[in-house]
């Protein structure tokens, strides 16, 4: 089956004076219809620039420098990164929308909830009543009741706005829901509440999610697929169970390491830190900080490459051909 | 998981509480403005006495200039007697602080008679004036204020284009330079080198004031060099405060999620961008109007227009307390209830100052 999100060669940066700074470099992803797929990296490895370049939202100095993303609906396929700009506005919030880190100050704070989640639909040519309801049925999806349509953003708890826009996020039953770091500034239970509201939302609405964050444990609650992010490229793809139980790359076994198991039980980290997109290394991205670091791997830049059924691995250990070299 | 949104809903109780609070806001604000009203009279009342020179003897010379002949000492003493009688400067200091703020108040706004104009009422005197600096002060804040906010969301909306920055640069320069020097360029350049517009005068001077179109259109376009001077200055201020704030907006995250819902830039320019920074910018007002009230009158002077201005000039030469007195109050009255306007109508724009209030 297609995907329903193909994305190729996706490069994003930084514009500088002279030249670009690449933070996300050369991205190939499927986004298949109905999953919940996982992107996670430590925080600065360019998970949101990620996700602004698919969204089309990203702000100067951050540039779209190459790649395809194809959108495939019922009426046809889209590149979203050539996507004239009234085009995009017509499929936003309709096929694709955005719960944006940092959601908690997505609300404008002088508009009433129901101003703000009502307005993009009838700007797509609802009633006044179609949109009333449909406000009132998303915010059934996330628990709340409808009497906070008419609160303005601040009369709200955290956990209740960030409702509100994932509320906001699916109220035109989008194909698919690109949602960035969606419970980082939430307590553990709120957390463990969305997450299990934003599955039974793709269960009933059969959306697909693209869902960033930094934290693995979010991933294993709720995402199908994964994919791990390093310094800008993605360095494994998989099922959650798959590399759970066996992560292929060097960086995965890392981080699937770190993650703290039981309470009170310190688990050692990944030693170093990511580096920031004007420090990437040549070669591999990650080989300064490799534990399985070898001869080719400060030089060649290792390709996506598939592995067993459902893998990929960006790592010279699993290719044969640099391994016979080497 | 519906627990938390049930703080929503107020009961009533706290429906009262909060009507308590926003009364005793409303009144706490109003205390303070009747506070700032007396300081400053007080303030005017006291600085103005000490500035050297007697008004009597200034006065006297002025009498003997006009009627052009010298009277002896004794009469001069006389005259001098009687004219600080009536002026109420032979009692002690506190004394005549106490009785002048006994006339203000219970007298119906008695403020003594002028030097300026004897035997007219200082009252009558600022009254007369009043129309011409209210006319030419709130017209051209206003209008500036219009233009510049609509200029500034214009340039910071287009913040990245080459237009927008040249505004910013001849936004910038204009700001800085002084009302006297622009209204000095208008005058000398589109008043007298090209002779386009009056600079000088309230109208035409074979005229008389009265309802006919001869007399409107002079006193209109008498009008325009004053009033362009003072909104070309503060125009300028508005727009650049109307750009930063703009971009501040512009980069705060309900905006990007305002883009990523598909609205269209102009909804998001006026719901999301425009309205948040409007906030801001209606306070600016209230701040600016009390800073520019003296640009005013220094146009006033320098397009001889029969303002308040001029008055307080006039009033200066004479050590004219009374009318001095008189102006300070008007224009400290003027200033403080317009902030108090605003103060009290920002809570209708921001929903957020309506609980923290
Ligand atoms: N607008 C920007 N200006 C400067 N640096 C930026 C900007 N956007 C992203 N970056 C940099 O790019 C890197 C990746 O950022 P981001 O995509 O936000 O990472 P993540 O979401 O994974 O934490 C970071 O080092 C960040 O500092
Ligand atoms: S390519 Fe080399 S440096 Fe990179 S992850 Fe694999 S082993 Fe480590
Ligand atoms: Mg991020």
């Amino acid at each position: 089956m297609p995907a329903l999100l193909e994305i190729r060669g996706l490069s994003a940066g930084l514009r500088g004076r002279r030249s670009v700074t690449p933070v996300v470099s050369d991205v190939d992803l499927d986004v298949q219809a109905g999953e919940i797929l996982g992107v996670v990296g430590e925080s600065g490895c360019g998970k949101s620039t990620l996700a602004a370049a698919i969204m089309r939202l990203l702000v100067p100095p951050q540039v779209l420098q190459s790649g395809s993303m194809n959108f495939r609906l019922a009426d046809g396929s889209y590149d979203l990164a050539q996507l004239p700009a009234r085009e995009l506005r017509q499929l936003r919030w309709r096929q694709l929308s955005y719960i944006p880190q940092g959601s908690m100050n997505s609300l404008n704070p002088v508009l009433r909830v129901e101003r703000q989640m009502t307005d993009t639909l009838l700007q797509h040519g609802l009633t006044k009543a179609e949109a009333h309801k449909r406000s009132v049925a998303a915010l059934e999806l996330v628990n709340l009741e409808p009497k906070i349509l008419e609160s303005y953003p601040h009369e709200l708890s955290g956990g209740m706005r960030q409702r509100v826009i994932i509320a906001a996020a699916v109220s035109m039953r989008p194909a698919l829901i690109v949602a960035d770091e969606l419970t980082t500034a939430l307590d553990v239970v709120t957390q463990r509440q969305i997450l299990q509201e934003l599955a039974a939302i793709r269960d009933e609405l059969g959306a697909t999610i693209i869902l960033i964050t930094h934290d693995m444990g979010v991933v294993a609650q709720i995402a199908d697929r994964v994919a791990v992010m390093y310094a800008g490229k993605i360095a494994e793809l998989g099922t959650v169970n798959g590399i759970f139980e066996a992560p292929l790359h060097p960086y995965s076994q890392g981080l699937i390491g770190s993650i703290p198991r039981e309470s009170g039980q310190r688990v050692e980290g990944l030693p170093g830190e990511a580096p920031s997109p004007w420090k990437y290394p040549g070669g591999c991205r990650f080989h300064p900080r490799c534990p399985e670091v070898f001869a080719p791997c400060n030089e060649r830049i290792p390709a996506l490459l598939p592995q067993k059924p459902e893998r990929r691995v960006a790592c010279h250990l699993y290719d044969a051909e640099v391994a016979a070299d080497a | 998981m519906t627990a938390d949104s049930s703080s929503v809903a107020l009961t009533n109780e706290q429906q009262t509480a909060e009507r308590r609070e926003v009364f005793q806001y409303v009144l706490r604000r109003f205390g303070v403005y009747l506070f700032t009203l007396w300081a400053a009279i007080t303030v005017a009342f006291f600085i103005f006495r000490l500035v050297p020179g007697d008004p009597m003897n200034i006065l006297l010379g002025n009498i003997t200039r006009a009627e052009g002949r010298q009277r002896d000492a004794a009469e001069q003493e006389v005259i001098i007697a009687r004219y600080r009688k009536i002026f109420g400067v032979d009692d002690p200091l506190p004394l005549q602080y106490v009785n002048y703020l006994r006339k203000a108040i219970l007298g119906g706004l008695d403020l003594g008679p002028s030097f300026v104009e004897y035997p007219a009422q200082t009252k009558d005197l600022v009254f007369r004036r009043m129309p011409w600096t209210i006319g030419i002060f709130t017209t051209s804040v206003l209008l500036a204020w219009l233009v510049g906010t609509g200029l500034g969301a214009l340039i910071g909306w287009l913040q990245r284009s080459r237009l927008s920055q040249l505004a910013v640069v001849i936004s910038t320069l204009l700001q800085i330079t002084p009302v006297y020097l622009v209204a000095l360029g208008l005058i000398i350049y589109v008043g007298y080198t090209w002779r386009i517009l009056p600079a000088g005068g309230p109208y035409a001077r074979h005229l008389q004031p009265e309802w006919t179109w001869e007399f409107i259109s002079s006193l209109l376009t008498h009008a325009i060099l004053p009033m362009l001077s003072n909104m070309i200055v503060i125009g300028a201020g508005f727009t650049l405060g109307m750009r930063a704030l703009m971009i501040s907006v512009l980069g705060e995250d309900y905006l990007t999620f305002a883009r990523a819902k598909g609205l269209s830039p102009y909804t998001v320019l006026k719901d999301y961008a425009f309205r948040n920074a409007l906030i801001p910018q209606v306070t600016a007002l209230a701040i600016i109007v009390g800073a520019t009230l003296n640009g005013t009158f220094i146009i006033e002077v320098l397009f001889q227009l029969p303002g308040l201005g001029t008055l307080f000039v006039q009033a200066m030469g004479l050590r004219d307390f009374n009318t001095m007195q008189a102006v300070v109050l008007f224009s400290i009255f003027a200033v403080l209830t317009l902030t108090l306007i605003v103060d009290l109508a920002l809570p209708l724009l921001d929903p957020r100052v309506r609980r923290t209030a």
